[in-house]
């Protein structure tokens, strides 16, 4: 299938463009005024809205633990750095495993559940993460939170520190946007989407639902712990309200607002809510009350979110002989009622 | 007795906060047959079909499909086992076109439903070919690239009978496939139904309240009244039948019969 | 410890009262419209800032006591008509995701208007001191708080099981369309019992603030227990609410006592360990929510 490969259409070509972009941000940093520790952050934050966009906008999940999923690759990663003394990438390793241990010990909890009872849960098991990295102050810190070393990068003098890690930041971005591509666009992603969809009638073609449920939970987890480990790395500090719901509730946001169930939407839903709070902050100290208007006004006027309203409006192509091709065309996911 | 049908009910009930919707219903489907399951509104004929599928298990009574036992077994296991169903209203995925509707079941037949790799390009045209077939039985070949929401309500239901004959069913269980349809429609769904017993030899279980479609279409009809069977036999039994005509009293279908 | 016994399984009933309330509030809102409402708190506080406000302007503690928490409910009606009413219907994604802006929009106006310090809030001199009965001396207006609450839920009880509108409450909760088709103004029942849930957090909040004090995020402690009671209860039950609101509160406090640092994770190893033996909650409804 060589030619799904060589197609040009304009969703490819923007995609371009932005990558471009982002590689260029380094040194159009002083002339738009947005440094690479805060795009860093904003890519990195990327990873951990596309694991709220695997829930929800292909399984149709609301996912408001997954919070806690990150923190636990914070501190993951922070922990086997100041106990086992660890590379760099073997410390991200750490922190994607101990995500993925926490999800297998909540999701048997998880997998039955549907609608507001499955979001409840994620924010109460979250909770419980979040409590014991507040009350094991010894370990992690407690409610100070946790300084992080960075272990020494290899190829980076002193001076391009921030900007080593931007580069590390990007790859590791488009590798996991990469990953997510080829995971919603796999029989199992698209098994996903039908779930969304109509979880009864996916049942009825002989697929065990939970079991897909399972899975997407697990992965989930991963990446939200990806995005914790790098973060504890780039701001060399976690503390524990990084896995509070609230956390969540962004991930949720940033997705939202980008467009949910589609592949890039959580990049630009994630690059407003990063450094648009970031600049609002520097504003006024009453930030706080932009983004709960954010949430308000999403939600009310813009439920497709940015990338979303885009597609809907250009006409959703059908989708084509290739099902591979879907992320591009594919309807944006706007929730319905699940059956049973 | 356990095989000799391909589906039996025995003793059956179901309960909903103490009302009975469905009780002591037994009845067998032999392989190969076209068994119907009539009755007026509210006699129960959905609450069976659900237990029958695992839609919901039943409170009291056994369920067996090819000698094997399903009472409890999870609904999505019944279909591997050769067990498919439509309901009343078509359930298909609103959001995708009739080919991906249809593609869902193939791969789940396949096997590669859960997998992560794409399918290879042999792999691809072969189910590209099952599609175009299923597609074809129903005759909606040419509206494969269209979104499923465009359709009638008739091809709706056509698409979801292609839909379930996707994993390879021995039995399909069709929850009043005449529902909201118009007169032109509901000739060429039973010609489909009748279709799918003689081209595909496939066994039918159906459940409907047109009793002079059921009456033309059925081998073999239940009659169900309030929860309770109240007759069952060939369609000349049942047309002739008196509690039958009783509980139908009033429909003006029946004066025709 | 035994003397201590006493006095800490009173605490965890006065707070397993708060835990009862606000999640029955929840859950008359999430039953009846599948609305999950993350600003409950944020209306729980605002009760509480709003006495303090009359209060300080001179009005006694009672007038505000009754006054403050149908301040609350006027201002529940307007958000859940302008905001709330256009997502129902809807995935209860977006009715979570808003009412949490609402509650991030709630706490940073109470910053603005009152400050974020805790103030100070104390019961009346009546309500002061303690009461000897028996064999333990009762906080008088822990007493109270309990006298009030029990209250309040036999009012709510004879609402909803004696009244000919709260039948149709009920009625509504099982079927909504069903009871539309027979005549009701749905979208009224909707707002009257909104309101009604956030009557309950109103009368919480004002008296949890002369408990807990009174700042920007007093209401928010309380409402992630309140979740969890919910949960554990089980979805649907208003009074599965009640029995796991008291048996949460105890709970807890009992485990103050005896292991501190379990205190806040004890609810929710309650949670997995009932969701573990019985799913859909202590008195929960099979297949309500999934």
């Amino acid at each position: 299938m060589n030619r799904r490969l060589a197609r040009v259409t304009p969703g490819r070509i923007v995609a371009l463009a932005a990558l471009v972009l982002l590689a260029l941000e380094p040194t159009l940093a002083p002339y738009i005024h947005v440094d690479v520790t805060i795009v860093s952050a904003a890519l990195l934050f990327t990873i951990a809205a596309l694991s709220a966009n695997l829930l929800l906008g292909y399984t149709g999940l609301p996912p408001f633990g997954n919070a806690a999923f990150f923190g636990l690759g914070a501190y993951g990663c922070a922990l086997s750095i100041k106990y086992l003394n660890v590379h760099f990438f073997t410390a991200t390793i750490f922190g994607m495993l101990a995500a993925l241990l926490g999800a297998l010990i909540v999701a048997p909890f998880l997998v039955r559940r549907r609608g507001i009872y499955f979001g409840l849960l994620s924010i109460a098991f979250g909770q419980v993460f979040y409590f014991i990295a507040y009350r094991f102050t010894d370990v992690t810190g407690g409610e100070d939170g946790m300084a992080v070393t960075r272990p020494y990068l290899a190829v980076s003098t002193f001076t391009l520190k921030e900007t080593a890690f931007y580069y590390l930041s990007l790859v590791v971005f488009i590798l996991s946007i990469l990953a997510f591509k080829a995971i919603v666009q796999s029989p199992f992603g698209r098994t996903l989407v039908a779930i969304r969809q109509n979880e009864v009638r996916v049942r009825y073609l002989g697929l065990d639902s939970n079991r897909f449920v399972f899975v997407a939970i697990l992965i989930s987890a991963l990446f939200a712990g990806l995005s914790g480990a790098l973060s504890a790395l780039l701001n060399g500090f976690i503390a524990p309200l990084q896995l509070d719901w609230h956390q969540s509730g962004d991930f949720v946001l940033a997705t939202i607002l980008g467009g949910s169930g589609t592949v890039w939407g959580p990049l630009i839903g994630s690059i407003i809510f990063v450094i648009g709070r970031d600049i609002i902050s520097t504003i006024t100290p009453y930030w706080q009350i932009f983004i709960g208007a954010l949430f308000v006004a999403c939600v009310l006027g813009f439920p497709r979110g940015i990338l979303g309203t885009i597609l809907a409006r250009f006409g959703a192509a059908p989708l084509s002989n290739e099902p591979e091709e879907a992320n591009w065309t594919q309807s944006p996911a706007i929730a319905v009622d699940h059956h049973g | 007795m356990g095989d000799k049908f391909l589906l039996e009910a025995q003793d059956v009930s179901k309960y909903f906060g103490g009302v009975h919707a469905c009780e002591g219903v037994s009845l067998g489907v032999r392989e190969g047959s076209i068994h119907a399951v009539i009755g007026p509104n509210g006699a129960g004929k959905t609450t069976f079909f659900n237990a029958l599928s695992g839609f919901y298990y039943p409170d009291h009574g056994r369920v067996f499909f090819g000698g094997e036992e399903i009472t409890r077994m999870p609904n999505w296991r019944r279909i591997e086992r050769g067990m498919s169903r439509t309901f009343q209203t078509p359930s298909i995925f609103p959001e995708l076109t009739v080919y991906d509707n249809v593609m869902l079941g193939v791969r789940s037949k396949a096997g590669i439903a859960f997998h992560a790799r794409t399918p290879s390009g042999e792999q691809q045209a072969a189910h590209e070919r099952r599609i175009d077939e299923l597609l074809g039985f129903v005759n909606l070949v040419r509206f494969k690239e269209r979104p499923v929401a465009e359709l009638s309500h008739g091809s709706q239901r056509l698409c979801e009978i292609a839909m379930s004959l996707s994993t390879e069913p021995r039995l399909v269980l069709l929850d009043e496939p005449m529902a909201g349809l118009a007169e032109s429609e509901t000739e060429r769904i039973i010609s489909v139904i009748r279709g799918l017993h003689d081209r595909l030899g496939l066994t039918v279980l159906f459940v409907e309240h047109n009793m002079r479609v059921v009456l033309g279409l059925a081998d073999r009809i239940t009659v169900l009244d309030r929860g309770r069977i109240l007759a069952e036999g060939t369609p000349s039994e049942i047309a002739a039948n008196e509690a039958v005509r009783d509980a139908y009293l009033g429909k003006e279908v029946l004066e025709h019969v | 410890m035994l003397e201590h016994v006493g006095p800490q399984l009173f605490n965890g009933l006065v707070l397993g009262a708060f835990y009862a309330i606000v999640a029955i509030g929840l859950s008359l809102i999430m039953n009846l419209t599948g609305t999950i409402n993350m600003a409950h708190g944020s209306f729980m506080t605002l009760a509480g800032y709003l006495a303090f406000s009359m209060i300080a302007r001179g009005t006694n503690f009672w007038f505000a006591f009754l006054v403050a928490p149908l301040l609350a409910v006027l201002v529940a009606i307007i958000v859940e008509r302008t905001l709330i009413r256009p997502l129902y219907g809807r995935d209860p994604v977006y009715s979570l995701l808003l009412t949490f802006g609402l509650s991030l929009i709630a706490e940073e106006l109470f910053h603005v208007v009152w400050g974020a310090n805790t103030l100070p809030f104390a019961p009346p001199a009546a309500l002061g001191g303690t009461l000897a009965l028996g064999f333990m001396n009762f906080p008088v207006y822990r007493l109270f708080i309990v006298i009030v609450l029990v209250f309040a839920f036999g009012l709510l009880g004879l609402f909803l099981y004696r009244t000919r509108f709260g039948l149709r409450l009920r009625a509504a909760v099982q079927d909504s369309e069903m009871i539309a088709a027979l005549g009701t103004n749905t979208q009224l029942l909707y707002t009257i019992n909104f309101g009604l849930g956030i009557l309950l957090a109103g009368i919480a909040g004002v008296l949890a603030v002369g408990l807990l004090g009174l700042n920007p995020t007093t209401g928010n402690t309380l409402l992630m227990p309140a979740f969890v009671t919910v949960i554990i209860g089980g979805m649907g039950s208003l009074y599965g609410s009640l029995v796991a609101g008291v048996l949460i509160g105890v709970a807890t406090s009992l485990m103050t006592l005896y292991v501190p640092a379990a205190s806040e994770v004890v609810i929710y190893i309650l949670m997995a360990v009932v969701l573990t033996i019985r799913p859909r909650g202590l008195f929960g409804e099979e297949g309500l929510f999934g």
